[in-house]
C-alpha cells in the first residue's frame, strides 16, 4: 500500500473557502455602513427636505438634491429613449434574423467595441467632437450655445448603454420557441407579423428587464456625463441646458469639499444613487430569473 | 378561397419596410463608432511613439512628451488590484459553486451581484473614506482597493460559471483515487476551468484599466513620476480626464494619444479574453 | 471450491431520506475473482458498488447502516481516503482528467495525493500500467499529449490504468462498457480476465451476456434485495429464484 502524506491543508482550505463567503458579505455590508454612517450628518441636519430642496449652494450651506435627481432622471430617460430604436432593432436583427448566421458576428463585435470603450474616452470625444457640433446647431437655432448639457450627455449615454440592452435582448428573442415561430410561419405570417404577434409579446418582460438594467447603467454612469453635461447645479428647464447628475456632481465636487456637511451631503447623494441603481438591478434580475424559469 | 392580393401586397411591403429599417438602425451604429475611433486614431496616432511611452508630459507651451507617469501609475494600480481581486475572487467563486448547501451561499451570491451593480463613483467614495481620510492623503493603494473591489465580482462570477461547466464525473474520479477535497479542486477542477477564469480575469483587468471615477478621490493624479503607492499617483484615465478639461492644445494632444493607447490595450485585452475561451 | 474472501458485506442498508435503496444485504466477495452485480435499473446495484469505496460520502443524503469488512476493518468506519486508495473505482463514462496528459493521468492518484516520485519511478509506473491495459503501444508516441483525443475505449482503459497505478486490492467497475462500442467492450472484457490475477474485481453490469462472459460469481439484485448470489455458472444454468429466471429469460428472449 502506498503511504499518503496526511494533507492538513484540506481542512484549512475548506475553512478559508467558507471564510471568503463571509468576506464577500462583509464587504457589501461595510460598503453600506460606510455610506450610511458618513451621510448621517447630512441626513440628520437636512432631513427629508434634502430630497426636495432645489438649491445647491455649498457657500451658504444650503444643500438640496432635487436638481441632481431631476438631472439624472432627465438625462437617463432621454438616453434610454434615444437608445431604444437601436437596441430593439439590433436585438431583433441578431436574435431573430441572424440567429445562426456568420454576419451576426459583425454586429456582436460592434456591440463589444461600444461596450469596451472606457467611459472617460467617450467623455473626451464628446467634449472635443460632439459638443462643438451641438454648439453650432444651438447657435443656428438661436438659443444660448452652451454645447455641453443634457442633450450631449444623453446622446453619449445612449451610445454607451445600447450594448447593455442588446446583450440580454438578443438572447431573450433567441429564446422564443422555434415551434411557435414555425407555427406562425406555417399559417402564412410574414417575419414582421411573427415578430409583432409572437416574438415581441413572448419576450416582452425580458426586453423590458434588459432596458431597465441599461437605464440603471445610464443613471450610474459618471465620467462621460461629468465631462459633457456642463456641471450646473440648477434644475434644468430644457434638454439644451447644462445640468448635473447625482454621479457627476460627486465626481466634480467631492475632491474639493472640505466642510463636513458638504462632504456628508455629497455622500448622501451617493447613497441615493446606490439605492436607486440597486433597486433597478434587483427588479431587472428578478424579471430575468422569472423569465428563465417560466415554462414555455 | 380567394386570397386578397392587394392585402398581401400591403403586408409584404410592411414586412419589407420593417426589415430594412431594423437593418438600418442596426448598422447605423457603425457611424458613431467609426467617428469615435476615427478621431481618436487621427488625433492620437501622431504622438503615439516611443517618446509617449518613455517620456513625461511636456510642460505647457512645449510640444512632444509622453505619459510615462500615467502608464506606470496605471500599471501599478491595476497590478495591485489584480493581486487582491484574483485570489479572493477565485476563492469566492469556488465557494459559490461548491458550497451550495451552505447557509450563507445565497447571501454571498446576492452580495457579489449587488457589488457588481454598484456605480463606480461609489467605489471611489468608499475607498476615500476607508483609506484616504484616515491617512490624510491620496494614495495609489486606496485606488487599488477601489478597483480591486470592482474587479472582485467579475472574477468570482467567472470562476463560478466555469466551475459549473465541469462535469461531476471528474470530481468523482478524483475522489475515487483517494484524493481529498483540496487536491481535487487544486489539481483537477481549477486546471480544468483555467480558460474561463483567465478570460474572466482579463475582462476584469480591461474593465478596471479604463475606470476613472473611482480614481478621482483616491489616486488623485500626480504630475510627476511616482512609484510610491502610498502617495498620489497618476493613471491613464485620470490623465485623459484632467488634460481633456485643460485649455492647452498640447495637453489635449497627450490626452488623445493616451486615449488611443488605452483603447488599444483595453480592446486588445478583451479580444484576447474572448479568444482564450475558444 | 473454497475461496478467500476479500470483502464481506453484512446487513448493509442504504437509504436516501425515507427511501430504502439497499435493504439489509449480506454477501462476501472473493479474492482474485470477478463478481458481477446485475439487476434491472433501480435495483440498487450502483448504490451498492459505490458504497464499497465510500463514494456515497459525496452525497450527504445517503444514510448507511451495517458493515463492510475489508482487511479485518469495517471500511464504513475507516478514513474514506485510505479506503478509496485500496479499493479503486472506474466509472460508466470514461473520465480522464482533461487538464492532464496521458502520462499524468496514469499518475493522477499520486499527483492528487501529493506523493513525490522520482522521474524513474514515474516512468516505470506509467509504463507498467499502460502495458497492463494494452495502451502502451497505442499511445507511446504521444504520451505527453492530453488524453481527450483518445477513443472512448482507449480513454476507459486509461482510466483503468490510472486506478491500477494506485495498486488497489479491489477494482470496482460501474458498468465500464456501457458507453463503448462492441469492439472496445470486448477489449475491456478480455482485460478484466487478465487483471483478476492481481486484483479482485467487482463489476456492475446491466448486460447479462457480459456477466456470463466475464464473471466467476454473480449477484442478482432486485428492488434493493439480494435475490440470489452464486457462481455465475449456477445462476445462469439453474437459478433458484423465479425472479432471477424471469430476468434472465426476458433479456435472453
Amino acid at each position: 500500500m502506498i503511504k499518503i502524506p496526511i494533507a492538513k491543508k484540506n481542512k484549512l482550505f475548506i475553512n478559508i473557502l467558507k471564510l471568503t463567503g463571509y468576506v464577500a458579505i462583509a464587504i457589501l455590508v461595510l460598503f453600506l455602513i460606510t455610506l450610511i454612517f458618513n451621510s448621517f450628518l447630512s441626513i440628520k441636519t437636512l432631513s427629508l427636505q434634502f430630497l426636495f430642496n432645489t438649491n445647491w449652494q455649498p457657500n451658504t450651506k444650503n444643500f438640496g438634491a432635487a436638481p441632481f435627481i431631476i438631472g439624472t432622471l432627465l438625462t437617463s430617460v432621454l438616453a434610454l429613449m434615444i437608445s431604444i430604436p437601436f437596441s430593439l432593432s439590433i436585438s431583433i436583427y441578431i436574435g431573430y434574423f441572424l440567429k445562426n448566421k456568420k454576419r451576426k458576428n459583425t454586429l456582436e463585435t460592434l456591440m463589444d467595441l461600444l461596450a469596451g470603450i472606457p467611459s472617460v474616452i467617450y467623455g473626451f470625444w464628446g467634449l472635443m467632437v460632439l459638443v462643438p457640433v451641438i454648439i453650432k446647431i444651438q447657435a443656428w437655432l438661436g438659443i444660448i450655445p452652451y454645447g455641453v448639457g443634457i442633450l450631449a450627455a444623453s446622446l453619449i449615454l445612449a451610445l454607451m448603454i445600447i450594448p447593455y440592452s442588446v446583450t440580454l435582448g438578443k438572447d431573450i428573442i433567441n429564446l422564443v420557441p422555434n415551434d411557435l415561430v414555425e407555427a406562425a410561419i406555417g399559417l402564412g405570417a410574414t417575419p414582421y407579423e411573427v415578430i409583432k404577434h409572437i416574438a415581441i409579446p413572448y419576450s416582452l418582460s425580458g426586453l423590458f428587464a434588459g432596458h431597465l438594467m441599461a437605464f440603471g447603467r445610464a443613471i450610474s454612469e459618471t465620467m462621460a456625463v461629468t465631462m459633457v453635461i456642463g456641471n450646473r447645479n440648477f434644475i434644468p428647464t430644457s434638454i439644451m441646458d447644462p445640468a448635473n447628475t447625482l454621479a457627476s456632481v460627486i465626481a466634480n465636487e467631492f475632491g474639493e469639499a472640505s466642510d463636513p456637511l458638504y462632504v456628508s451631503s455629497l455622500i448622501e447623494l451617493g447613497l441615493i444613487l446606490l439605492v436607486i441603481t440597486t433597486i433597478i438591478n434587483i427588479i431587472g434580475k428578478l424579471i430575468v430569473k422569472a423569465y428563465t424559469i417560466e415554462p414555455r | 378561397m380567394n386570397p386578397d392580393k392587394s392585402n398581401l401586397k400591403k403586408r409584404l411591403l410592411k414586412n419589407n419596410v420593417f426589415y430594412q429599417s431594423i437593418k438600418l438602425f442596426s448598422y447605423a451604429l457603425l457611424i458613431p463608432l467609426a467617428f469615435i475611433l476615427f478621431y481618436i486614431i487621427k488625433n492620437g496616432i501622431s504622438y503615439l511613439n516611443l517618446d509617449f511611452l518613455i517620456k513625461m508630459p511636456a510642460p505647457v507651451g512645449e510640444t512632444g512628451g509622453g505619459a510615462l507617469n500615467a502608464i506606470i501609475g496605471s500599471f501599478l494600480i491595476v497590478g495591485l488590484s489584480g493581486l487582491i481581486a484574483v485570489p479572493l475572487g477565485i476563492l469566492i467563486g469556488i465557494f459559490l459553486a461548491e458550497f451550495k448547501e451552505h447557509k450563507i451561499n445565497d447571501l454571498t451570491r446576492l452580495s457579489i451581484e449587488t457589488l457588481q451593480g454598484i456605480p463606480s463613483i461609489i467605489y471611489g467614495i468608499v475607498a476615500y473614506v476607508w483609506f484616504v481620510m484616515p491617512f490624510g492623503k491620496f494614495s495609489g493603494i486606496s485606488a487599488s482597493i477601489a478597483l480591486a473591489l470592482m474587479m472582485l465580482p467579475m472574477v468570482a462570477k467567472a470562476t463560478e460559471e466555469s466551475m459549473k461547466m465541469i462535469p461531476y464525473t471528474l470530481k468523482e474520479a478524483s475522489y475515487a483515487l483517494g484524493a481529498n477535497y483540496y487536491s481535487t479542486i487544486k489539481k483537477v477542477i481549477l486546471p480544468s476551468c483555467r480558460k474561463g477564469i483567465i478570460s474572466g480575469i482579463l475582462i476584469g483587468i480591461s474593465r478596471i484599466l479604463g475606470e476613472t471615477a473611482p480614481l478621482l478621490f483616491t489616486a488623485f493624479g500626480n504630475a510627476f513620476l511616482n512609484f510610491n503607492m502610498a502617495k498620489p499617483i497618476n493613471a491613464l484615465p485620470l490623465l485623459i480626464y484632467n488634460y481633456a478639461s485643460s485649455p492647452y492644445q498640447e495637453w489635449h494632444q497627450i490626452a488623445w494619444s493616451s486615449s488611443l493607447f488605452l483603447i488599444i490595450i483595453v480592446l486588445g485585452l478583451s479580444i484576447i479574453a474572448k479568444n482564450v475561451i475558444k | 471450491m473454497k475461496k478467500d474472501t476479500i470483502l464481506t458485506v453484512e446487513n448493509l442498508e442504504i437509504s436516501v431520506k425515507k427511501n430504502k435503496i439497499i435493504k439489509n444485504i449480506s454477501l462476501s466477495f472473493y479474492k482474485n475473482n470477478v463478481t458481477a452485480i446485475m439487476g434491472p435499473s433501480g435495483c440498487g446495484k450502483t448504490t451498492l458498488i459505490r458504497a464499497l469505496n465510500r463514494m456515497h460520502d459525496l452525497d450527504k443524503s445517503f444514510k448507511v447502516k451495517g458493515s463492510i469488512t475489508f482487511d479485518t476493518q469495517n471500511l464504513l468506519k475507516s478514513d474514506p481516503i485510505l479506503v478509496r486508495q485500496q479499493i479503486g473505482m472506474v466509472f460508466q463514462r470514461p473520465n480522464p482528467f482533461p487538464n492532464m496528459s496521458i502520462y499524468e493521468n496514469v499518475l493522477a492518484g499520486y499527483i492528487l495525493n501529493g506523493i513525490k516520485l522520482s522521474k524513474d519511478e514515474k516512468d516505470s509506473i506509467v509504463d507498467i500500467n499502460l502495458k497492463k491495459v494494452g495502451l502502451y503501444d497505442e499511445v507511446s508516441d504521444n504520451i505527453h499529449r492530453k488524453g481527450s483525443h483518445l477513443s472512448g475505449g482507449q480513454q476507459q482503459r486509461l482510466c483503468i490504468a490510472r486506478t491500477l497505478a494506485m495498486k488497489p486490492k479491489v477494482l470496482l467497475l460501474d458498468e465500464p462498457t456501457s458507453a463503448l462500442d462492441p469492439k472496445a467492450t470486448t477489449r475491456i472484457e478480455n482485460l478484466i480476465n487478465e487483471l483478476k490475477k492481481e486484483v479482485s474485481i467487482i463489476m456492475v453490469t446491466h448486460n447479462i451476456e457480459q456477466a456470463s462472459r466475464v464473471s466467476d460469481y454473480t449477484a442478482f439484485l432486485y428492488l434493493g434485495d439480494l435475490i440470489e448470489y452464486n457462481t455465475t455458472e449456477t445462476i445462469f444454468t439453474v437459478p433458484k429464484d423465479k425472479r432471477t429466471e424471469e430476468y434472465l429469460s426476458r433479456k435472453y428472449g
